[in-house]
């Protein structure tokens, strides 16, 4: 009992050493070997957060995953439903799973042509189209899960008694989908608030999101800026995750 | 009931944007790689598809990627299940029951950008090593970065996937009812290792493996890790492909197109041979 209980609080100290380690490489500013932890810490890379660089790109990153989850969340929920009650339902599920399941960088390079002939890349605009080309597929994949006979029966219902399509959806229908229309949207958020290759491809480096500007401060060999992005990258799923941990975990289940 | 056309308008919308770019996508990269159209193409050739399918790079490629992805999901896949099943209870509530969602708000990026400098030639462990006077020069210190076995870059799979596979186990215990069931099996007289071997592995492997096919193969394609933790040879597949195209040297253009649709055939392949062998394993529901 007492081995277990150690074992468990170090496993939970394991947990939080990734973030604590790179907090503390973002106060740091000369770490030679073989000094375990950093000589020097100051706030230089911190007091960046001024710099409106910094900001912008938090921002623009903010963005660009919201615009996307959006786009998504929106589209995705009413055109799941007639997916998730189609008799085909399973050979449009398999098509979903194909964009998902290719790396989006690959998919990006492939795609990348028609995005220079109609002068996207290199654009905000090009960025949030590519991202949500990804994303669609998977936020369909997340409602299908929803959309279910009983939900149908109760639409049905509603209309029965004399509402029509507006009020099913903003009496009946939304209430009842507010758990998955919010898993979706940060799910979503989060696919877009993590993607590299994609948005580095079709920005042509020109969009700099957070990850893009990790690889560009890791290019840069500067490492304490470099950690100091990473930070600011893992906020907002932190925040999420504060609201509601199951915002951030979906599975597929077999049946 | 909806009416007909906007079931149909939202049908052939759904299969509009999830097929067309990679059917456009696929339709130019085989066009370059026959040398139809780019810049330096000036004849249609097939050499580009035979220096790719019958030359060293993709198929290397191909295989060091699968190696990756197996070995990281059989060490996560153990370690998770190690974890969900000891600690079932713990994981359901209190301190670790919400620990383990932490690592979920960790992406592949920030993940290897850790796992580099925690385990290259001149990062942390190097360094308490060299403290502990375990290693005497950080030359000595064994390459786990940019290395031929991709140990890195197994790592930070392993770091990045084993949570949410013991979040996944840990739900499946209650959805499932597995307590139940090893409490019916050990009524019936089933020792305890019976039970796990032939109640709860069974259960939990067959209810998650739709997730833990996708998963293998979301790692065999993955690119930011392998990008900041592999080395030039051998190469993951994204990062080869990538590559190939971004290149200097023009004349690779073709073979990375070629390459890329190689590993769209192959994924394809996978996901219809899955889905013929099962045709309710796309069928998803909520856990």
């Amino acid at each position: 009992m007492m081995a277990r209980k150690i074992l468990q609080s170090i496993f939970i100290a394991s947990i939080g050493l990734p973030l604590a380690f790179l907090l503390l490489l973002s106060f740091g500013r000369r770490w030679p070997y073989p000094e375990i932890f950093p000589k020097e810490l100051s706030l230089a890379a911190w007091g960046f957060l001024d710099n409106s660089n910094m900001i912008s790109t938090f921002f623009l990153s903010l963005g660009i995953s919201f615009s996307v989850a959006l786009f998504v969340t929106l589209s995705a929920f009413f055109i799941s439903k007639h997916i998730a009650y189609s008799k085909k339902r399973n050979t449009f599920m398999v098509l979903a799973y194909i964009p998902y399941l290719l790396s989006p960088v690959v998919m990006a390079v492939i795609f990348q042509y028609y995005f220079i002939l109609v002068q996207l890349t290199g654009t905000t605009l090009g960025v949030i189209i590519a991202q949500f080309l990804i994303a669609f597929p998977f936020g369909v994949i997340i409602y299908l899960n929803f959309w279910n006979e009983n939900l149908k029966s109760i639409e049905e219902l509603s209309k029965t008694l004399g509402g029509n399509a507006f009020q099913t959806f903003v009496k009946v229908l939304y209430p009842l989908s507010k758990n998955a229309i919010l898993l979706c949207f940060f799910q979503v958020f989060l696919i877009s608030w993590f993607e590299y290759g994609l948005t580095n491809l079709i920005g042509s480096g020109k969009i700099k999101t957070l990850t893009v500007q990790v690889f560009n401060f890791v290019n840069e060999a500067n490492i304490f800026y470099a950690s100091f992005a990473c930070c600011l990258l893992v906020i907002p799923p932190m925040l999420l995750m504060y609201l509601n941990k199951r915002f951030i975990f979906f599975a597929e289940k077999s049946e | 009931m909806p009416t007909p056309k906007l079931k149909n308008v939202s049908r052939f919308l759904f299969v509009a944007i999830v097929t067309v770019p990679v059917v456009s996508g696929m339709v130019y990269a085989a066009l370059y790689s026959l040398g139809i159209i780019g810049i330096l193409n000036t004849e249609i050739s097939s050499k580009a598809w035979q220096t790719v399918f019958f030359g060293k790079p993709f198929w290397s490629a191909i295989g060091f990627s699968l190696y990756i992805s197996v070995v990281s999901m059989a060490i996560s896949l153990a370690v998770a299940l190690l974890i969900s099943i000891k600690w079932q209870k713990n994981l359901r509530d209190g301190l670790l029951g919400t620990a383990i969602y932490f690592p979920l708000c960790f992406p592949g990026t920030v993940m290897a950008f850790f796992s580099f400098q925690m385990l290259s030639k001149s990062g942390f462990v190097s360094r308490l090593g060299f403290n502990m006077g375990w290693i005497e020069d950080l030359r000595v210190f064994p390459s786990w970065i940019h290395d031929a076995y991709g140990i890195g870059i197994i790592f930070t799979s392993v770091l990045l996937i084993t949570p949410f596979f013991i979040i996944l186990f840990s739900n499946l215990f209650k959805t499932e009812n597995i307590a139940s069931f090893q409490h019916l099996a050990k009524t019936f007289g089933a020792s305890n290792r019976q039970i796990l071997w032939k109640v709860t592995l069974p259960i939990l492997l067959k209810r998650a493996s739709v997730t833990i096919y996708l998963f293998t193969i979301f790692i065999m394609g993955s690119y930011e890790v392998p990008l900041l933790l592999g080395r030039q040879d051998p190469q993951m597949i994204s990062v080869a492909i990538i590559q190939k195209i971004q290149r200097f040297n023009l004349n690779d253009i073709p073979q990375g197109y070629a390459m890329s649709i190689l590993y769209v055939l192959l994924i394809l392949s996978v996901v219809i041979l899955l889905f013929f062998r099962n045709k309710n394993f796309f069928k998803t529901s909520a856990v």
